[in-house]
């Protein structure tokens, strides 16, 4: 027995020796670059350093396409003296570092590319080999430029790539989030109280004016929004914490299961929310605020957002769990803030028209709660829709398009003389079921394709015209054979796209950005290699392993020296502008 | 009271999901396969690296011995630290059929000068980025330096070191591929 406890102590000893490993970031993650123009005669350049690293003052290069655009040294801050057993004393930057790098207004016709060298070690003991990154700028003409333009980093690793997807799409983001709020506004347990808390909020038995009780409102939304915010922040910066683990599949489907049980809740399952004698504390604390002043109002709205009642607290968790995903505490802060504002509409219209604009309470709500509940079963799926098999895609979200169809009665008769709002349900479940069933028919019949669940009955391999693919790749199935290909193209620039058929965004690459006649000008000058993963072989995880890829989607380049241009990569979709410019850039690398 | 209880197991409940899937794949990405190791062991000692005398060369003549790899450069301090403790060791354990050899990922002519300078008697080779990448697919996943490999006569990676070594470290991981 002893011996068995011993034996458990040694292997839980031996987990933690192996943990007590540093864990070291990617240097792109420990050294964040980005550049920016300040105006048409210079560029500022920025290093978020993570804690614990640093970077040599001494070891930045800083080269410029076209070169006539460089003039004069960069401008470094002198940077802290750390003192070095072989090195003596040398200065290095931590947490951040800006440098500007002045740039000859005359020298470039509005554009350069900036090609940044940085060296650095971190405080455990390693070094990281010399990191080049690239920056492609856009300046202002002549002296006389105003607002400076900002800089579109021009080589992006992958999270970054990431990263900007979020971007690209933060207004949407904003806007989804507004809307969302407004609906949850819609809830069972938020609309019947908003009369009652206008009430509250504006004060009884004071003569007020429809201005003044708007305004009044305004100041809870916007203390409720402002907690709201602070949750958005600090929910996408712990996400910025953890975005290394976020980005493992088991990891993916714990959160996607934690999405589950919360849509549960949403079905009325059992209910989530704050505990209860929290939740009164709290009422308490904003029940001593003074009603009819701006700044209790304020206060007061703040305490509210955090009593968080059992309609809202589901999918604000949700909410809170996808901007950490995102990582970004910024653009989490503003969703969340947008949702609050969404949530605080329909008390801004009892404010301002007494009750009159407020559609009346009834069992629509639950209508809407289960909305909330269909939307993050929703996010489950696409949560870990990477990671699983297309066929296992394919079938959640048939799952959850019969599942909703049924629930808004779909196959249920009408009955005489249904009002219009019970047809036009009746008219989206049955829409919900087609769609639904034409995902089981298509995964059953062997489409491996979102976008077109039913491509596998055409009889023709799925993906639409195969007598004109869009690009002629040469397939390369192992290491070897890519190695061979790639010795083979000396002298060429070579692309490699990883490919499988159950790969979406690779779809839709061939089908939306390959075609693009400026995409394929550029690539008629490279070497273009393909390699099938479909079947997932051995050769195969050895080919995705060499670039430390997951699976597809990747596309890879090379230089005319047969290297991979560090980088450069592309993961994901990318529309015909976008991939372009990439195009260039790797052909730039002769 | 009910409401904070099912609160928390959920929040418990959804904790130990993400930490047992964390350690899942941990458990999947960490741990050499037999095969595996040796399959890359022979990628590391077969790749092009350069000599110190400019020629392209590779590790193949020291196959059959206990191998100590180091990636280092001569800009890494915490590199420069570790070399002196490499040629005393490797003075002591030669007739134990065990071999230092250090790739550098720098310059050829700070290497031979730094080599001068401190009487480095075992072999170095000059490695470019696909040295690095190589050492990454090894499990130097951040790509930092000083990192060595410890490989036995069969071509198998014993273990890998982040980071600085101290003499003691290096002894205790030796000791066990002595006869």
């Amino acid at each position: 027995m002893i011996f068995r406890w011993l034996f458990v102590a040694l292997l839980m000893f031996g987990g933690i020796a192996q943990a007590a490993e540093p864990e070291l970031l990617e240097p792109e993650k420990a050294f964040a670059f980005s550049a920016r123009v300040l105006g048409p005669d210079a560029v500022e350049v920025r290093y978020v350093i993570a804690k614990g690293y640093y970077l040599y003052r001494d070891k930045f290069r800083f080269t410029m396409e076209p070169a006539s655009a460089s003039q004069g040294e960069p401008r470094l801050p002198a940077g802290k003296i750390k003192k070095d057993e072989f090195f003596g004393e040398v200065a290095v930057f931590r947490d951040e570092v800006r440098i500007t790098v002045p740039v000859a207004p005359g020298g470039h016709d509005g554009r350069i590319v900036l090609t940044a060298v940085s060296q650095g070690c971190a405080d455990v003991g390693v070094c990281y080999v010399p990191v080049e990154q690239k920056a492609e700028l856009r300046l202002p003409a002549g002296k006389g430029g105003g607002a400076p333009v900002a800089g579109v980093p021009g080589r992006l690793g992958e999270d970054a790539l990431i990263a900007q997807l979020f971007h690209g799409e933060a207004w949407l983001l904003i806007v989804s989030f507004f809307g969302f709020g407004l609906l949850l506004s819609f809830t069972p347990c938020v609309l019947p109280m908003v009369p009652i808390l206008s009430g509250i909020i504006v004060g009884r038995g004071h003569q007020m004016t429809r201005m003044h009780g708007l305004l009044l409102s305004a100041a809870y939304v916007l203390g409720m929004a402002i907690t709201y915010a602070m949750a958005g922040v600090a929910a996408g910066m712990s996400g910025a914490l953890l975005s290394a683990a976020l980005q493992n599949p088991w990891v993916l489907g714990a959160f996607a299961m934690v999405f589950v049980v919360l849509a549960l809740s949403m079905f009325g399952f059992y209910e989530l929310q704050l505990p209860s004698a929290l939740q009164s504390k709290l009422a308490g604390a904003s029940g001593q605020m003074h009603s009819g002043h701006f700044f209790g109002v304020f206060v007061m709205g703040m305490l509210s957002a955090l009593i968080i009642g059992p309609c809202v607290a589901a999918p604000l968790a949700g909410a809170l769990l996808y901007i950490s995903q995102s990582g970004d505490g910024l653009l989490g802060g503003t969703a969340l803030f947008a949702m609050a504002l969404g949530m605080g509409v329909p008390l801004l219209a009892v404010g301002a028209s007494a009750g009159a604009l407020i559609p009346k309470a009834g069992p629509w709500m639950e209508s809407v709660k289960r909305f909330f509940g269909v939307l993050l079963l929703a996010v489950a799926i696409y949560l870990v829709s990477p990671v699983i098999p297309m066929a296992m895609q394919m079938m959640a979200w048939a799952a959850l398009l019969i599942l909703t169809g049924i629930y808004l009665r779909a196959i249920d008769p009408l009955p005489q003389g249904a009002r219009g709002f019970a047809r036009i349900s009746k008219g989206v479940g049955i829409i919900a079921l087609v769609a639904g069933m034409a995902y089981v028919i298509g995964a059953l019949s062997g489409s491996r394709d979102v976008l077109q669940p039913l491509s596998g009955l055409r009889g023709v391999s799925p993906g639409g015209n195969p007598a004109a693919p869009a690009v002629a790749f040469q397939r390369v199935g192992s290491v070897a054979e890519l190695d061979a290909a790639v010795a083979a193209a000396k002298g060429k620039t070579v692309m490699l796209d990883f490919y499988a058929d159950w790969c979406v965004s690779c779809k839709e690459m061939e089908r939306y950005t390959f075609t693009d006649p400026a995409v394929q000008s550029r690539l008629a000058g490279m070497v273009k290699l393909q390699a099938d993963v479909t079947t997932g072989s051995v050769e195969h995880q050895a080919l995705l392993k060499r670039f430390r890829l997951f699976g597809p989607p990747g596309i890879i380049f090379f230089d005319s020296a047969g290297n991979e241009i560090q980088g450069l990569r592309v993961i994901g979709f990318q529309s015909a502008d976008k991939f372009s410019a990439v195009l260039d850039q790797a052909l730039g690398q002769r | 009271m009910i409401q904070l209880r099912r609160t928390l197991l959920l929040a418990g409940v959804g904790g130990l999901a993400a930490a047992a899937g964390y350690a899942a794949h941990l458990f999947r990405i960490g741990g050499f396969g037999g095969a595996s190791s040796t399959a890359l062991g022979r990628k590391i000692l077969e790749s092009r690296v350069t000599g110190l005398d400019g020629i392209p060369t590779s590790l193949t003549a020291y196959r059959g011995r206990i191998l100590v790899v180091n990636y280092w450069a001569t800009w890494c301090a915490p590199c420069r630290e570790e070399i002196p403790m490499f040629v005393r060791l490797q003075r002591e354990y030669s007739a134990k059929n065990v071999q230092f050899v250090g790739i550098s990922i720098d310059q050829i002519d700070k290497v031979r000068e730094f080599a001068k300078e401190l009487n480095v008697d075992y072999p170095l080779v000059i490695g470019g980025m696909d040295a690095m990448d190589l050492s990454r697919e090894a499990g130097n996943k951040a790509g930092v330096l000083p990192y060595t490999l410890v490989m036995d006569p069969l071509d198998r990676i014993v273990t890998h070191l982040v980071g600085g070594i101290s003499e003691e470290r290096m002894r205790t991981t030796l000791k066990p591929l002595l006869k």
